[in-house]
């Protein structure tokens, strides 16, 4: 089947699919997922957060399949289930690409699939991850991602207002904060001398309208660069997702796919959210023609990824897809704690290990879990970066990331009913020279003894 | 039948609540009312607090977000009976408060909604859900329609919490402010841009909408007293 015969066959089943209403089908996909783990034999152990069972990892990748095949995709306008066969399914797969070109120029990086305990270091494909942030400093906010040694790309965060007014979904004031935060990121890759970075999404854009404002070869959004298509929990799209995809193909942009998995959600507890997220990988490389994908778990109470369910879903999804596809993928470490805290930097370090392991690239860092405004900087993001690249270089098994995640855990573990939310950026860095204060350093330096100690061979970081 | 096998088909209604199963439940209150169990009783001493202990379970993360939904379907089918037998032996179902809730304009996400209507629901008010992706004069309109007592908005992502202060905009506009309480939540809100839009409360968490309801509920009739 044809790019354009695909897509006209997605928008056929999305208007000819069974009716269905949305909470019937919720229930529909709980059962179904609970009777594929259990049929499947798939199981989650707390002192396994990241599993070395090469046959279970196949098994959760026939179970997201058949997760796929038998319950379809939700599409909430019409409120119709989506259906696609297995063959359907396997081809789309086998389309998918297996290497990209990321951005353009010098500054152009090549994002090749990954495997399980690969050799090749990963790339660090980070910013604010579409948290929110303030107008006043998102320029100084992306300049601190993309002045990171150990950063390949930026994403971007969703500012609140434009000019001081609430932004609205889908009116006039989305297009202008769109424009001016595209240019914005544009303008920092600039200043911090790599102008052809890639630039992963414009995240104030939330309809499709707002994501297409981005496209501007000039001041904003490049074909080399990425613009988001997003899941609604769980395995469920619309229209206005759907209408962005013939766009980005035709603008030659790259499509990410992002799905934000609720462990204990719809799909239940970690196993049966491992097995929804093979299927939604499935749905993203089908329907959204995803050249790559953003795994955003979100815990359902802490709407952090931290947690010994959150890693094995990371773990478990990650080796399913890596070994029975070629598809590129990113982690997205979601934590609990802030900037200028310790803890965050060991939250996003267990995250970063275990997706170096398991065949992601790097991505995130959504600190705080989105709760609050400009608590997120650079310097997490590329500490990210340099725990990934550092696990690659100590040759990291998975037996041995799970041992590093697990005595990573207590270090942090005790702040998710009382998290410690840190500093925003402006009292994280000093915003003139966009350096990160003494105190932010300081959590650096001891975060990196710590694994140092724990077997990570790191070489000279930033802030050393 | 006899009163003794209505305490039993009560908790056999008590236990599929728990367990989620629409069917049994559903089996069990018929039972129950055919064995003359006071349908009152039925909600205020079988329905709620079953719902209540699912949604403390949740919380606690002993059980997921399926086995709450299909707990809070098998109550909602079963209050309905309820409702019925109630109406046709003459009576009035007398509710605590009626909510009307929804996500507002420009947000399709609407999980947590869902969840503090499900638990809502299992407190034992009436809960009017208006969906997802609503304008604001159709919350106003709603709760009008449905002599609602307190509005609930929420909005997930950044860009549309600007929903939640057209809510409240348009209640002022309509100076329909003072005759509702308005609850807002979810995860672009936070306490400080409750406040700048008036409403009258705000939680992050879905057991902490429960509560902040509760007292608000008090508090406003302890002031239409005095």
């Amino acid at each position: 089947m044809t790019m354009n015969e695909r897509l006209v066959e997605i928008f056929r089943r999305s208007r000819a699919g069974t009716f269905m209403k949305e909470a019937e089908y919720d229930l529909l996909l709980a059962r179904r997922a609970r009777e594929l783990v259990h049929d499947y034999e798939i199981h989650f152990d707390s002192q396994q957060v990241c599993p070395t069972d090469d046959a279970m990892a196949d098994r959760v990748f026939e179970a997201g399949l058949q997760l796929f095949t038998d319950v379809g995709i939700y599409h909430l306008d019409t409120q119709r289930v989506m259906k696609f066969t297995r063959g359907e399914a396997l081809e789309a797969l086998r389309q998918a690409p297996s290497t990209l070109h990321l951005g353009e120029g010098a500054d152009q990086v090549i994002a090749s699939h990954r495997g399980v305990e690969d050799s090749t270091p990963s790339l660090n494909l980070t910013g604010p991850a579409g948290q929110p942030c303030s107008e006043e400093h998102y320029l100084e906010m992306l300049i601190s991602y993309a002045q990171e040694p150990y950063v390949e790309a930026i994403e971007s965060g969703a500012t609140l207002t434009y000019n001081g007014a609430d932004i609205m979904a889908g009116t006039l004031m989305e297009v202008k904060a769109v424009q001016r935060d595209s240019a914005t990121a544009r303008e920092a890759v600039r200043r911090v001398g790599k102008p052809g970075m890639h630039i992963g999404d414009c995240a104030t854009g939330m309809t499709a309208i707002g994501k297409m404002a981005a496209s501007d070869p000039l001041n904003g959004l490049r074909p080399c660069d990425g613009r988001l298509i997003a899941q609604m929990c769980e395995l469920k799209t619309n229209d206005d997702q759907l209408a962005r995809v013939p766009h980005l193909i035709n603008y030659g942009s790259h499509r990410i796919n992002l799905m934000t998995p609720l462990t204990g959600g719809i799909g239940g507890g970690p196993e049966g959210v491992a097995v929804v997220s093979v299927a939604e990988f499935i749905l993203g490389v089908l329907c959204y023609f995803a050249t790559y994908h953003y795994l955003s778990i979100t815990h359902i109470k802490w709407t952090n990824n931290s947690d010994p369910w959150g890693m094995y879903v990371l773990a478990m999804t990650g080796q399913a897809m890596a070994r029975n596809t070629h598809i590129v993928m990113t982690d997205d470490p979601f934590t609990m704690c802030g900037p200028c805290t310790d803890e965050l930097l060991y939250e996003v370090a267990g995250h970063a290990i275990i997706g170096e392991v398991c065949g992601y690239h790097q991505h995130g860092v959504g600190s705080t879990g989105g709760n609050e405004v400009d608590h997120h900087t650079g310097l997490e993001a590329g500490f990210q970066g340099e725990v990934a690249r550092a696990a690659t270089r100590a040759h990291l098994t998975r037996e041995r990331a799970n041992e590093i995640a697990l005595a990573l855990l207590p270090r942090y573990q005790d702040t998710f009913k009382n998290p410690k939310r840190g500093k925003p950026l402006a009292e994280a860095y000093d915003l003139r020279s966009i350096t990160p204060t003494q105190e932010w350093q300081d959590c650096y330096r001891r975060a990196k003894e710590e694994l140092t100690r724990l077997g990570l061979p790191f070489e000279n970081g930033p802030y050393d | 039948m006899t009163a003794q096998d209505a305490q039993e088909e009560a908790r056999h209604l008590g236990s599929a609540l728990t367990k989620g199963d629409r069917e049994a439940a559903l089996a069990a209150v018929r039972r129950a009312l055919g064995a003359g169990a006071d349908p009152l009783a039925l909600i205020q001493e079988v329905i709620v607090p079953s719902l209540v202990e699912v949604g403390r379970r949740f919380e606690e993360l002993e059980v997921f977000l399926p086995e709450l939904m299909a707990s809070g379907e098998a109550g909602t089918a079963c209050s309905q009976v309820i409702e019925e037998e109630i109406i046709r032996r003459g009576g009035e179902l007398k509710v605590e408060a009626t909510i009307v809730i929804g996500t507002v304009r420009g947000d399709i996400h609407d999980i947590g909604k869902n969840i503090v209507g499900t638990l809502l629901k299992a407190h034992g008010y009436k809960v009017i859900d208006i969906g997802k992706d609503v304008p604001a004069a159709t919350f106003i309109d709603a709760a009008e329609a449905n002599k609602a007592d307190v509005i609930a908005a929420s909005a997930l992502m950044s860009i549309t919490r600007a929903g939640c202060r057209e809510v409240a905009d348009l209640l002022r506009e309509r100076n329909l402010r003072e005759k509702y309480l308005l609850l807002v939540g979810g995860g672009s809100l936070d306490q400080a841009y409750a406040s700048e839009i008036g409403a009258d409360g705000y939680s992050s968490t879905a057991s902490g909408a429960v509560e902040q309801l509760k007292s608000l509920l008090a508090r406003s009739r302890e002031g239409s007293r005095t």
